[in-house]
This record gives C-alpha cells, structure tokens and sequence, in this order.
C-alpha cells in the first residue's frame, strides 16, 4: 500500500496472520529471505547512523561542478545531483531524517497508542468508549491530507512532522491492540487469575501484556514501514522538513524536475526505500505469523 | 447537489429498511454513531485553524498593524498586500476572534447553506470554491472510479485463485522447469540486448507468472502472495513516477496533455485517465487481494463447504456461490475504508501527473496558504467518507443476516 493508512494498510499488512498454518507464507525460502530483510534493515540503520564518518561518504551537500547530473559510476555510486552534490551521500545522510522520523513516530504511537489500547481493551467501560470514539474520528479522516494540513498549519519542521504523523499512528495502533487485547482478556489463564483476586493492573502488566507484546511488536515494523512511506511522500511533494535538510523523498522529489536528465536520482533512492519498506513489512508479516497464538502447535 | 439528493435518498431508503428489519434502536444506534463522528470530524478541522502557527512576537506585530492576534490565518489567505479592514472583515465573518464553538456553528451554518467560501482568497474575484468542486471533482470521481475497477478486476480472480490453490497439490510439473525458464529468458534478454531493468523484469516476471499459473498448488498460491506484497511495498509516488516515465517520456503512451471529458469521446477521456488510474488501482490491488484471499481461505475451512461438496457441487460452483459470496461483504467494508486511502492516492497522484483534479487544487491551496478551502475541504472529504462507511455499514446489514442478528430488538 502506499501512503499512510493507517487502518486500512496496516491491516492489510496484517492481513495474512489470517491465514491457515500450512500456508506459513514463504516457507523453506521464509527463513532465507526473512534473515536478508533483516540484514538489510540493520545494514540501512547502520550505515545512515554513522554517515559521514564512513570513508565512502562524503558531504552531501559538496557542489562538483565538474561532475553535473551524471550517472552512477564508481566514485558516484549512485551518480551525481544537479550540482554536482554526491547521489549516493545524500541518500546515506538523507536516510537519517527518514528513519528518525519513522523510528519516533513508531515509539510514540506503539507507546501511546498500545497503552491506550490495552487500558481501553482490558477495562472497558468509559474508557473504552472514549478511546472508540477517538479511533472513528480519525478513521474519518484521509491520513496525508491531514498531516498535510497541520504541517501547513503550523510549520514545516522535524518536530511538526513528527507529532502530525503520530498523531494519526497512535488511534491506528490503539486500534489493533485493543482488538488483540480483547482477545487475549478472553483467555483461560485471564479469567483465572480474576478469580484468584489478582489485582487488574498486576494482570494487565503479568497476563496480558506478555501476550499482546508479539502483536506489538510486529505492527511496530508495519507502522514503521508505513511512516517511512507518509513522511517520503510528504517531503515527495515538498511539505515535509524544510529545504536544506535532505530527507529519502526530497532527493526522489529534486530528481524529477529533470527525469530525463537524471533518472537514476529517481530510481536508485527509490530502489532504497522500497527495499527498505519491503523489508519492514516482510519482517513484520513473518514475526505475526510466528507468533500468531492461535496457529501454534504443541 | 444533485449527488447529495442521490446520497440523502439512499440513506433515507436505507435507514427506513433498517429500521423496518432491525428495529428503532438498532437504526438510531447506527446513524446517530455516524451522526456524532460527523459532528466531531468537522468540528475538530474547525478546531485545528486556531493552531496557525504564530508565535508571541508576530502576535504582537499582528496587533500594532491594529488587527486582531488571531488573523493570521486571514493574513496569509489574503496576502501581504492586504488592506487592514480586509483582514478585519476576513477575520469577523471567519469568526477567528470568538470561541471555537462559535466560530465552528458560522462555518457550519455556511456549509449547510451551500456557501463554501472562495477557492482562492488571494486571485482578487475570488471564484468560489463550489465551482472548483464542480469543475474538478468530475475528473477525481473518475480517476477514483477507475481504479476501483481495475484493482478489482486484478485482484478479484488473483484471490480467488491463490486461496482455491493453497489448499490444492499442484499439478505434476518438474519444479526444475522454473530456474531454467528464468536462466533461459535472462539468457535471451541478454543477447538481446535488453536494458537491465526490462531484462530482470521479463526474465523472472514472466516465468514466474506462467509456471506457477500452470503448476498452481501451495507455490502459486506464494507466489500471488508475493506479487502482492512487493506491490504493497511500493510506495505510490514511486510507482508513478517510474511508470511515468516508462509511459510517458519514454514511450509516449500517455500524454500529458490533461484531462480529455466524456465529450471529446470515449477514446480521448481514457487515454486521458488510464496511466493515473493504473496507479491508484495498483496501489489498492494488494489490499483487497490479500484480504480477499485470507477471508475465502476462513470460508473454505467451514462445514458448508464439505456439505456442498459432499452434494457434488462442481468447485466452480462452491468457490464463486458459497465461499466468495460472504468473502463480499468484507471487501465491500475494505473497499469503503479505503475511500480515505484513495484521497492520500489522489493527492500523490494528481501531483505526478498534472492532473487538474480535487487532489491537485489541495495542494495548490495548501501551497498558497488558503487555511479556509483546506479546512473546508478536508472536512467534506470527511463527511464524504463517514457516509459511504455508513452506507456500507447499512448494506452490510441487508448483505449477511447474521448482522442484523446481533442487533439488539
């Protein structure tokens, strides 16, 4: 799926924890692919972390005005922008704002978003109501065009983005939690230690929780896929982070006014973060599917 | 307007059904729901203008000029060139001084009234924002319906026949066969002399495509679901872009000359259309195959299924009556929430394409600091999507009785 949808594309994302056991995905290959996605992941996070300091990264913004929009070869990797600035450079350190902002997004929503779902799925009542509420409202509400808004609204700044974002991420997660919470509250081992007396926040932090942890922890791959997708498309259509600061999208962005020119400033960033994207949702599609409960065998 | 007669008179029609099938409190349970989301919705764009951002010193330079600390908004609609009783004027009739309450009832008293206010506060006449809708929504209504149709049309059968196929042995081809079509097509776009990018492409799409659609099994129902998720993964403007220029720069297949209406004859307005609606269809393709395909694979698994087949019923006949029929209603609630998906789409793709659409003017007014058409605009999308998603919730009802049977009586 494409931008931010919350709903609807985390729930396609989702949607193969569904499946029967025998159709575990990728099987035999799952385990090959499943390794090199996750390599990928930490060899992107490693790499845009340290940035410059590797020898084969120089100053983004370095303008050569003897190498102008040409093609990737060996010391451009990934060719040269229209002054001359270094492709692949700037895709590394662009890669930096991306992440971030997918990573924060990821923690505040699975943060906020999980407690809101666990608190509204295990006690009910009005707070669940309340929580039900938030979650239509924002459902009713395209996810880009929103951001769209608020950055305009306010500012086009690392902060804004991040809170707009998060701000559709945290009832999206509420959501998903709160239906995987409703499932596990109807437990066996629940209701025991209900009648055993237990406390209900020593159950929802010793029963429930462990076993909503695996549901979190892969829809915070998805939604971090997802993040990564909204934040490329906003800075894509130049209303994310402002100008000099580089981000994934901003450089395919730049890349298109002269398509003709420069196709690979369109196609290598892109190859990225689609790889990049793939990565996340496959990681997280695989970590559902081992940890789906109900499909577990003895 | 006539559209919202239309809608009105179905949500008429349909609420009386409801409440003729499912009683009183179930009808007023669901449409006072949507009523209330509504309210909220509308309420909480509203409420977001208040938030423009200014800090302490531009409020002060704000009140020297001798307007109010709120106009910011108007001063950014209006320009820098705006005269003083302007923004004063802006700033009264947007009600931006009074409470959020107030401001919120004069601009909902404007909207029922039909008065969404100027496109464009700043191209002196200002046209109003009625006409643009009028001008452009028709070539939005149409991209969307579009590819609607093409996402179903993909992803329908592909569902259909990965779900039908997991659970099959495949037929006795040599799994062999596989890596040496895809050695020999690589071989043969090599000699060819094929670009890279075409050669992978041909080289392993193609017998992929054609050895699994032949073998079927458990490895055709993979590699379905592969396709799909690689779509998912794309992000949209990526895949527009490139097959932009794979279709329009390259080939010329699609020209970007802009919106050809019916009129101009059918020919033109599709090839008007085709490239942009493409996208947007592959884009919602993935969604509906892999909900599709896991619902049918639930329904596959339940006794009317063995019952019917027990009864001699072709498979045919099973998968397209029994198992895809309840499967519908699933996609049919997909489909709705992703009208909010296909907005974000829209504005994506209407930017790549030039297309002269509702997505398109958004960012222009977004551009061009136009706070008031935004906030009016993301509100309608909103009432837009929160009545199609009650619509669908109503024709669920009708669709599976088994709803209806949770109503309270």
């Amino acid at each position: 799926m494409t931008d931010i949808a919350p709903e609807a594309a985390i729930e396609a994302a989702g949607a193969a924890a569904a499946d029967a056991p025998e159709s575990r995905g990728v099987r035999g290959s799952g385990n090959w692919l499943f390794r090199f996605a996750l390599g990928w992941l930490v060899l992107v996070a490693v790499v845009s972390a340290l940035g410059e300091l590797l020898p084969f990264v120089s100053d983004p913004n370095e303008r050569d005005a003897s190498a102008i929009s040409q093609g990737p070869s060996w010391s451009h990797p990934f060719g040269t922008a229209s002054f001359g600035q270094d492709v692949f450079s700037r895709v590394v350190v662009g890669g930096r704002i991306s992440l971030f902002v997918g990573f924060m997004v990821t923690v505040i929503g699975i943060g906020l978003g999980g407690l809101l779902g666990l608190l509204a799925g295990y006690l009910r009542g009005w707070l669940d109501s309340i929580v039900r509420v938030i979650i239509s409202v924002t459902l009713a509400i395209p996810a880009l065009l929103l951001v769209i808004f608020i950055v305009a609204i306010r500012s086009q700044s690392l902060f804004t983005v991040i809170v707009a974002v998060s701000l559709l991420a945290i009832p999206a997660l509420a959501r998903i939690v709160r239906g995987a919470t409703l499932q596990v509250a109807d437990r066996d081992y629940v209701k025991a230690a209900q009648v055993l007396g237990v406390k209900k926040l020593t159950i929802l932090r010793r029963e429930v929780l462990p076993n909503v942890m695996p549901t979190l922890v892969s829809f915070a791959f998805l939604t971090f896929g997802i993040v990564l997708v909204a934040e490329s498309s906003l800075s894509f259509l130049g209303l994310s982070v402002e100008a000099p600061t580089i981000t994934w999208g901003s450089i395919i962005g730049e890349g298109r006014i002269k398509f003709n020119e420069t196709p690979h400033m369109v196609f290598l960033p892109s190859a990225v973060l689609f790889l990049t994207v793939l990565s996340l949702n496959f990681v997280g599609d695989q970590l559902l599917k081992r940890f789906d409960i109900k499909e577990a065998g003895i | 307007m006539i559209v919202v007669l239309v809608i009105l008179a179905v949500l008429v029609a349909l609420a009386t059904w409801i409440v003729r099938v499912a009683g009183w409190r179930f009808a007023v349970q669901r449409l006072g729901g949507a009523l209330l989301i509504l309210l909220l919705v509308t309420f909480i764009t509203s409420f977001l203008l208040r938030f423009v951002g200014v800090d302490a010193e531009q409020k002060a330079a704000l009140r020297e000029l001798g307007v109010s600390e709120n106009a910011q908004p108007c001063v950014s609609a209006l320009g820098t060139g705006a005269t003083v009783e302007a923004v004063n004027a802006c700033v009264d009739e947007r009600g931006l001084d009074e409470n959020a309450f107030v401001q919120y009832w004069g601009w909902a008293k404007d909207v029922l009234r039909g008065d969404l206010g100027p496109a464009f506060y700043k191209s002196g006449d200002a046209e109003p924002l009625t006409g643009t809708i009028e001008q452009r929504m028709p070539r939005t209504a149409w991209l969307f319906l579009y590819s609607q149709i093409i996402a179903l049309a993909i992803a329908v059968p592909l569902g259909i026949w990965s779900a039908y196929q997991a659970g099959r042995v495949p037929r006795p081809i040599p799994k062999i066969v596989y890596p040496i079509a895809v050695v020999a097509l690589l071989a043969i776009s090599v000699f060819a002399g094929w670009t890279l990018a075409a050669a992978l492409l041909v080289g392993i799409l193609v017998p992929t495509a054609v050895f699994h659609g032949l073998r079927g099994g458990p490895g055709g129902d993979t590699a379905v679901n592969l396709f799909a998720f690689v779509l998912l993964s794309v992000p949209a403007f990526v895949l527009g872009e490139s097959l932009r220029f794979v279709f329009s720069v390259q080939r010329g297949w699609y020209p970007l000359t802009g919106y050809a209406p019916w009129s101009e004859g059918v020919g033109a307005h599709l090839k008007s259309v085709w490239l942009p609606a493409l996208v947007l269809g592959l884009a919602a393709t993935p969604v509906y195959l892999r909900l599709l395909r896991a619902d049918m694979r639930q329904n596959l698994q339940q006794d009317f299924v063995a019952v019917a087949k027990a009864k001699g019923m072709s498979n045919t006949h099973i998968l397209l009556r029994h198992v895809l029929r309840p499967s519908t209603v699933t996609l049919l609630t997909v489909a709705g929430l992703n009208i909010a998906q296909l907005v974000n789409g829209a504005i994506v793709v209407e930017f790549i394409y030039d297309f002269d659409g509702m997505g398109s003017y958004l960012l222009e007014a977004v551009a061009r600091r136009e706070f008031f058409a935004v906030q009016t605009l993301v509100a309608l999308v909103a009432v837009v999507f929160v009545v199609a998603n009650t619509i669908v919730d109503l024709l669920y009802t009708i669709v599976d009785p088994r709803v209806r049977a949770q109503a309270p009586a």
